[in-house]
């Protein structure tokens, strides 16, 4: 990407990072600016501005963000399967932070996961935990009749109810101008900030401005994901999907896992697997176990995109003046963005108004959030890993879908697949937490106990054939 | 890890998702549908507000505006204050709030290139034996005499009254139109070398067949100068004005006894002109117009003015004879109250008599601003219907001789300004044997103003030239009423183009693709900052969707 301004960045980011002289506390009148209107922008403003009212310090917070999520389709949207635990609602709830029906769409209640040799369908492992179906923007394009709201919108509401103020310009640029961080806009106007919040994500590439920087500023890895919308009406789609989001563990090659989303006049498509291209898509959705399920020939595609996924923590997501938050910075492996969005913007705004904005402010109080999601992608790597090995054998998916199967069959029986498969898909639990799980003696006795009678002749195909039928 | 969506795989046939590959297309902006003369409204405006990208300053920005609308308009600071402004009616912006103050910008240029005594371009002809003869020094004539003027061509202008300007010096009163202004911009095509011959009658002074001989063309820019009168019992007689009659006495700076309280009749801005100007000799004034206020052809803010000065309107109303006394003297109006029917030919609604509703008016006179024509004395010989003089579709009365304006039929000033551009292009084209195909107004698609996307800008109100409540206007005579946009107001203006359908340089394109199919261009400028490469086009679509101004769309 040939960004003109990325040497003049590098040199300036190195300068703001070695300014050890200036003060870095945030005081009355101070201005920060959050790059990115996403979960992590507006969350870490409504956060910042919440506490330093909380402690009578006044300061401004420009949001800059020239999309408006009032748009369908691409214009207003943020890339995302729409997928939210309900643990992250409740989250939310706990900071007062409630969200709408009309914003989170809850009704899904249970995983089914389909495989070549059968399917199983998952309920929630604790009832009151649903999941909720929602859309980042205002919803894929033709999707204007549908009773949604966005959001992203709603987050950015409760930003400027806190008193942010949105910027519809786009930035372009940042630059050092004595010791604070320069924003340069789209005209070519420029203004000084006392803090920057980066918060653009993976799929902008204002980005790559901060990846040319020197040093600890390496940027996360990442990944392309295929995301399209089918749009048919609500009864329809009830029909066809259910309440449930269908979830393909198939072994075609380049494919990790796809999950097709229920979501009120549209079903959501995500698929996540290596060199994505419009032949692997189209060999998904022709397969046969997809076909059972989703006929994609009565249901049209309205919108497709393939955006990039984070895969791991930026090495050093801060500096003087500077933090990077959600996916510019660090979040979760494939799941739970929003989740981290959460995290690292309120940890952020933690930081500034309490402790300050130097770097090692943001290092002794920031980081260790970040380094705990991201030890946990590094367990949730394994856990994946483990997942593409046993999901490219007959033996062990037969194993895996028989020990779910009985385990939904047997409500009083400990569900040790069925959870571990619901909070891989949902990401309701840390990774850590999965990989403990998969220590269970209870697990591993079962898990061997059904990879045996997968091989068993007499009881090799029983319940499985049952299924399919 | 790439990605290769766009790429090989599935055939479009049996593709099951869609493919949203963009193209680069610019669209015609809805102002320059609306505009008859300002030339690239999007591109001056664009080239202000774009100035960061472009790296000009401020005054590189006005200069090149400037002569952006002067390359078909040389009178921008005149037009800026006396155009009804089509183009804002046209405006998109007025789907988000309020349409933008093209004309309130267009004058801010103008006067910047009058203080800044900035030349009208010249292009880049070798110097032309040929010797023009343009008939009328209005705006028609002088934009024909300054088009083939700034092509080398010699070009004398004839004009019957002592000064040049046509209606736009006699007809518009001067506290809409200071006449320094006025000189100014026509100082700028005398400039070019044109000559300027005044005091010079066609007709009477020097006949048409001289002129021919004269000239290798001859463009006729005659205007429609001769009020129409009433024809109702009483109206001849003393105190009877035309509209144009009484505009030209104003404007040449004698005293107009017009008594305590003056009819204007009609609804144009001839007739507002003349009330206002009545109203600052200290008449009591009233405006009677046949139909209603919706079909009241005069500027709207004009009418807004007049009213607030303090001038009666009486719509629906229209004169059935004038009461005299014995000696002449005028004492009243008598009117008629109309109703409206079904339109008629010219599509406005037809007035109709309601008998039984007569009422009359006191009137020490009356002036009749109902329409105009143009003066053919000396041009008998030439086609006409009726009043009006008859061109081909080229604009050609006969050989070598061209025409345009109001002769041919009564319209706004930048109408007249245009069809002198578009004479004096023909013209250069055919003697020259160049192909007018080649003309300088591109056939680009329209534009839908669903593709705008209004959300991304702030809601703002459009700026409004500053003006003195009506009874200091009145004090204040025939001095300028509307003063012009200061600097900060014309640059938060230009902020409010959504530039539709061509690329302001926004960059979210460029920004939001992230398999990097937007490069940016070295030399960029208004409608081109990025090249598109669509080796690497994942087919999503978003570029298309998050162009704020609709210039890209899909293949």
């Amino acid at each position: 990407m040939g960004l003109s301004t990325q040497a003049s960045v590098a040199d300036s980011f190195s300068r703001i990072i070695e300014d050890e002289e200036k003060d870095f506390a945030l005081r009355d009148g101070s201005r920060i600016a959050v790059v990115g209107s996403g979960p992590a922008g507006s969350f870490f403003s409504y956060f910042l501005l919440k506490m330093a009212n909380a402690i009578d310090l006044e300061v401004e917070v420009d949001i800059f963000e020239p999309r408006s999520f009032k748009y369908c389709g691409p214009a207003g949207c943020n890339h995302c399967g729409g997928i939210v635990s309900e643990s992250l609602v409740q989250i939310l709830a706990a900071e007062g932070i409630v969200l709408p029906r009309r914003v989170v769409q809850r009704g899904v209640e249970s995983y089914v996961v389909h495989m070549d040799v059968g399917n199983v369908a998952i309920e929630s492992p604790v009832h009151e935990q649903r999941i909720a179906a929602l859309y980042r923007g205002n919803g894929p394009r033709d999707g204007g009749d549908a009773p949604m709201e966005s959001f992203d919108g709603y987050l950015q509401g409760m930003a400027t109810q806190q008193g942010a103020e949105i910027v519809r310009q786009l930035i372009t640029g940042m630059e050092c101008r004595n010791g604070l961080p320069e924003l340069k806009f789209a005209d070519g106007e420029t203004k000084t900030y006392d803090l920057v919040a980066v918060a653009t994500g993976v799929n902008s590439n204002f980005i790559q401005l901060l990846d040319d920087l020197p040093g600890d500023f390496e940027p996360p890895k990442t990944t392309r994901g295929y995301i399209c919308e089918f749009h048919s009406t609500e009864e329809e789609i009830l029909k066809i999907l259910g309440r449930s989001v269908h979830v393909f563990l198939l072994d075609i090659p380049r494919f990790e896992f796809a999950a097709i989303i229920p979501k009120g006049q549209f079903a959501t498509v995500v698929m996540v697997g290596e060199d994505l291209d419009q032949e692997l898509v189209h060999t998904f959705l022709n397969d046969p176990v997809v076909r059972r399920t989703f006929p994609t020939d009565t249901v049209p595609c309205v919108c497709s995109c393939s955006p990039l996924i984070n895969l791991g923590a930026r090495k050093r997501p801060y500096g003087n003046r500077v933090v990077m938050i959600g996916d510019s910075g660090v979040t979760r492996l494939y799941k739970d963005g929003i989740g981290a969005a959460f995290r690292t913007g309120k940890a952020a705004a933690t930081t500034a108004v309490f402790h300050g904005v130097a770097a090692e402010d943001f290092e002794k109080h920031f980081w260790p959030t970040c380094k705990s999601i991201a030890n946990d992608n590094a367990i949730g790597k394994v856990m994946f890993a483990t997942n593409a090995v046993m999901k490219n054998s007959r033996i062990t998916r037969r194993a895996m879908l028989r020990m779910a199967q009985r385990e939904q069959d047997k409500p009083s029986a400990k569900p040790h697949m069925s959870s571990l498969l619901w909070n891989m898909f949902t990401g309701s639990a840390p990774y850590w937490e999965m990989f403990r799980g998969t220590l269970h003696p209870g697990f591993i006795s079962k898990l061997l106990y059904n990879l045996a009678a997968g091989l068993w002749p007499k009881t090799k195909n029983a319940k499985v054939k049952e299924r399919v039928a | 890890m790439s990605t290769k969506a766009g790429k090989a795989g599935a055939s479009a046939a049996e593709r099951i998702t869609p493919a949203y590959r963009p193209i680069q297309s610019e669209k015609t902006a809805p102002c320059q549908t609306g505009c008859a003369n300002c030339g690239d409204i999007r591109g001056w405006i664009g080239t202000v507000a774009q100035r960061g990208k472009t790296r000009m300053s401020r005054e590189e920005a006005y200069t090149s505006a400037w002569r952006i609308i002067a390359d078909v308009n040389p009178f921008p600071a005149t037009l800026g204050r006396i155009c009804p402004h089509p183009c804002e009616d046209h405006c998109n912006r007025a789907e988000l709030d309020e349409p933008l103050a093209i004309n309130a910008m267009e004058r801010f240029l103008g006067d910047f290139a009058i203080r800044e005594g900035l030349p009208l371009p010249r292009n880049r002809n070798r110097e032309c034996r040929d010797w023009v003869g343009v008939v009328g020094a209005g705006p028609s004539g002088l934009s024909f005499a300054y088009q083939m003027a700034r092509r080398g061509y010699r070009v004398t202008v004839y004009d019957a009254r002592d000064q040049a300007g046509g209606m736009l010096r006699y007809g518009v009163p001067d506290y809409r139109l200071p006449p320094g202004v006025l000189d100014a911009e026509i100082q700028k095509i005398l400039d070019l070398g044109v000559d300027l011959k005044l005091n010079t009658k066609v007709g009477a002074d020097v006949s048409l067949e001289e002129l021919k001989k004269r000239h290798s063309s001859l463009y006729l820019g005659i205007g429609a100068q001769e009020g129409r009168g009433l024809s109702i019992p009483g109206a001849s007689g003393p105190s009877m004005w035309t509209g144009t009659d009484y505009l030209a006495h104003m404007n040449c700076g004698e005293r107009v006894d017009t008594g305590q309280r003056v009819i204007v009749i009609g609804g144009g801005n001839t007739a507002v002109d003349a009330a206002r100007c009545a109203r600052r000799n200290g008449a009591r004034v009233t405006i009677l117009y046949r139909r209603s206020r919706h079909e009241m052809p005069a500027i709207a803010h004009e009418i807004e003015d007049a009213l607030e000065e303090g001038i009666e309107l009486i719509l629906l109303a229209a004169p059935v004879r004038v009461e005299r006394q014995a000696d002449g003297r005028m004492t009243a109006v008598h009117a008629q109250r109309m109703r409206l029917d079904e339109p008629g030919p010219s599509g406005r609604r037809r007035p109709v008599p309601i008998s039984g509703s007569e009422f009359s008016l006191p009137a020490d006179s009356m002036i009749a601003a109902v329409s105009q024509v143009p003066v053919l004395e000396g041009l008998e010989g030439l086609d006409h219907d009726g009043d009006w003089l008859v061109a081909d579709s080229a604009g050609s009365i006969g050989e070598d001789i061209l025409v345009g304006g109001d002769a041919l039929g009564l319209g706004i000033a930048g109408e007249a300004i245009v069809q002198g551009r578009r004479a004096a292009e023909q013209l250069h084209a055919k003697s020259r044997g160049l192909d007018l195909s080649n003309s300088r107004d591109p056939d680009l698609p329209d534009l839908s103003v669903e593709r705008i996307l209004f959300a991304t800008k702030p809601n703002s109100e459009a700026v409004q030239p500053p003006q003195l409540p009506g009874d200091e206007r009145i004090a204040l005579g025939m001095t300028e009423v509307v003063q012009t946009i200061s600097e900060t107001e014309f640059l938060a203006e230009v902020e409010r183009c959504f530039s539709c359908g061509s690329c302001s340089g926004c960059e979210q394109c460029f920004m939001y693709c992230t398999p990097g199919c937007f490069t940016r261009v070295e030399e960029a400028r208004p409608g081109m900052y990025f090249t598109l490469n669509l080796d690497q086009c994942h087919e999503c679509g978003k570029c298309i969707e998050v162009c704020p101004c609709g210039y890209l769309e899909v293949q």
